[in-house]
């Protein structure tokens, strides 16, 4: 086992990572820039060193500084928490390089994941479906129109180097077809530098459900349960919850056959996501696998009890699993809503310093943020301020203990999208759980 | 110092401006310029050099201790801390058997290398971004520094 780990990120996963070294007994540093001099994981580290100025690229995303720190501080690992360089594969490579084990996928899984036209290459022929659409760029309106009446509309229009919804057109008939890939390339080449378009079914009242997946060196993997994200504010997950409400027992097997196969395709080592698409007849459709630990793992942790960062450092040390898929099981209900420092009407951030951090506690209840009184949420970075997770025996009293702990919860100098939360948590949509994923629709 | 000059002092009773100086200076495309006068003294150095040569690391003659060289610059008398710019191993010579690139006491150049940040193997000279005197080094040859920490505290001269 490690005796000392670098972290290399910031915020609520940088402690959140700390606390599980801590309670495995491995020193922590954590490396951060100026801006985060005086936050909390920096203060609860053994050790801290400053890597740069606050803007990321010249700190949190620069890779000889950080392997530089992980090096003169002695540090046998790094864990990259999520965003930033954590799904970086030359970063994965370098610490390789220099000897320093990476807490994560190879660098070979990550590369090929990170590329989402071979992700889904591999992810068909590995058996696991994916949303009928084009493989390759479009040659043109002709070869769309074609592709389209054989999936049958509605259809998407994407640029290949879009994301997040952006560069997408919704086509719901052939007439509207032309109009929509001349804009749509009008606006990659606009928006990206490349007017590549894709096309691909467009899945109606979709929900987003992901597989959490574990593995180890020695090629033994497991799920641990799915997770529904399928509220989203422009393609920005705010609320997940586990297990998903509104899908069979035989779509949640099926879930679960699929992402381990697809992690079986890639030999995946470490804690993974595989993202599907899920359909109201019950199909579904593999999106991407997210090669890292991510925001709303703790839900997972609350309904399996498995700390997922633990089993990512005993992995990443050589450990073996050391359980197989029946020793897992799930239960109750968990939900977690993410906090962040915006407006709740208009989600524009909201940067300043915090007066007031009066947290939730009672019976099931988790809270896992940096915050405290006089915290400074700096412009900089990602406005999440703190994940507030619950657990209940069933999805209703998860509900209600989320309403209790988010009425006591209580933030002082920045605005936080807490009343957003309050307002959802009392949507008939939401609690019947019928609710499906909102898609932009723009149309051409 | 090449491309050093002495200036004559000017009509008797009068006293040079630190204006003067840069002109006399960029008028001849000297790289660095010093004048006294009286108690007085003002040294020019110019960012970019115009020409080769400047190398001479020579014995620097220590500058005498403030007193009126700032006084006839008009800028407020100060020090400057040089911090580290990437986080590493901090080295005061090129090799354990070499003299240190710098010494307390010692007259340094702007762009004059003060020390070695080893990062990732590499070794990146850090240069000075001023002219003056190194009246302190914070940090021991072979200690790691992290981005900003204090290396040198400089009393900059002009």
């Amino acid at each position: 086992m490690f005796h000392k780990i670098l972290i290399a990120n910031r915020g609520e996963i940088a402690l959140r990572i700390l606390r599980t070294c801590r309670e495995m007994g491995i020193r922590t540093v954590v490396a951060h820039s100026q801006a985060d001099a005086g936050s909390l994981p920096v203060r609860l580290a053994d050790e801290s060193i400053c890597i740069g100025p606050a803007e990321a690229r010249q700190s949190y995303l620069n890779i000889p500084s950080i392997i530089s720190a992980a090096s003169i501080t002695d540090s046998e690992a790094i864990h990259p928490g999520y965003g930033l360089l954590s799904e970086n594969a030359a970063f994965a490579e370098i610490c390789r390089a220099c000897g320093i084990t990476f807490i994560g996928p190879a660098p070979e899984a990550i590369r090929l994941m990170g590329d989402k036209a071979q992700a889904r290459a591999m992810a068909k022929q590995a058996g696991a479906p994916v949303v009928p659409g084009s493989e390759a760029p479009l040659e043109g309106v002709d070869e769309a129109q074609v592709l389209a009446d054989t999936i049958g509309y509605p259809i998407v229009v994407k640029a290949a180097a879009g994301g997040g919804g952006r560069g997408m057109r919704i086509v719901r008939a052939r007439d509207m077809l032309a109009q929509a890939f001349a804009t749509c390339q009008a606006e990659a080449a606009q928006a990206f530098g490349s007017s590549e378009l894709y096309l691909e079914k467009f899945v109606e009242e979709a929900r987003h459900i992901e597989v959490q997946v574990l593995g180890d060196r020695n090629g033994i993997r497991v799920h641990l349960g799915e997770r529904d994200c399928s509220v989203q504010r422009r393609y920005q997950k705010l609320l997940e919850e586990s297990p998903a409400s509104a899908i069979s027992e035989a779509t949640r097997a099926g879930l679960y056959k699929a992402a381990l196969t697809v992690a079986h395709s890639v030999n995946y080592i470490s804690a993974g996501t595989v993202e599907f698409l899920v359909a109201r007849d019950g199909s579904f459709y593999f999106i991407e696998m997210n090669t890292r630990i991510q925001v709303e793992h703790p839900v997972t942790e609350m309904v399996t009890g498995i700390d997922l960062v633990r089993e990512q450092i005993r992995i990443a040390s050589g450990e073996p699993l050391g359980y197989k898929q029946r020793a897992i099981t799930l239960r109750g209900h968990a939900i977690e809503c993410r906090i962040n420092a915006e407006d709740p009407e208009h989600f524009v951030p909201s940067p300043g310093t915090v007066t007031t951090w009066l947290p939730p506690g009672g019976f099931g209840v988790r809270v896992d943020s940096h915050l405290m009184p006089g915290a400074v949420v700096p412009p900089y970075y990602d406005s999440l301020i703190a994940k507030i997770i619950v657990h209940g025996r069933d999805r209703a009293e998860a509900i209600a203990r989320m309403q209790r702990a988010l009425a006591e919860t209580h933030v002082e100098g920045v605005k936080t999208t807490i009343p957003y939360h309050q307002k959802l948590l009392a949507d008939p949509a939401f609690l019947s759980g019928e609710h499906t994923l909102p898609r932009l629709e723009v149309g051409p | 110092m090449a491309g050093k000059k002495r200036a004559a002092r000017p009509a008797a009773g009068q006293q040079w401006t630190p204006k003067q100086v840069v002109d006399l200076a960029m008028a001849h495309d000297l790289a660095e310029l010093e004048v006294e006068s009286g108690d007085l003294r003002v040294r020019v150095v110019r960012r970019h050099p115009p020409t080769v040569a400047a190398q001479a690391a020579a014995a620097p003659a220590a500058l005498p201790k403030a007193e009126g060289a700032e006084r006839a610059a008009e800028a407020a008398p100060g020090t400057v801390t040089i911090e580290a710019p990437m986080v590493g191993t901090f080295y005061r010579a090129t090799s354990p058997e070499a003299a240190p690139f710098v010494s307390e006491g010692d007259t340094i150049k702007e762009g004059q290398t003060l020390c070695i940040i080893e990062a990732m193997k590499l070794m990146n000279e850090i240069e000075s971004k001023v002219t003056g005197r190194v009246q302190k080094i914070f940090v021991e040859n072979a200690q790691p520094v992290e981005f900003g920490q204090p290396l040198f505290l400089v009393e900059s001269g002009k």
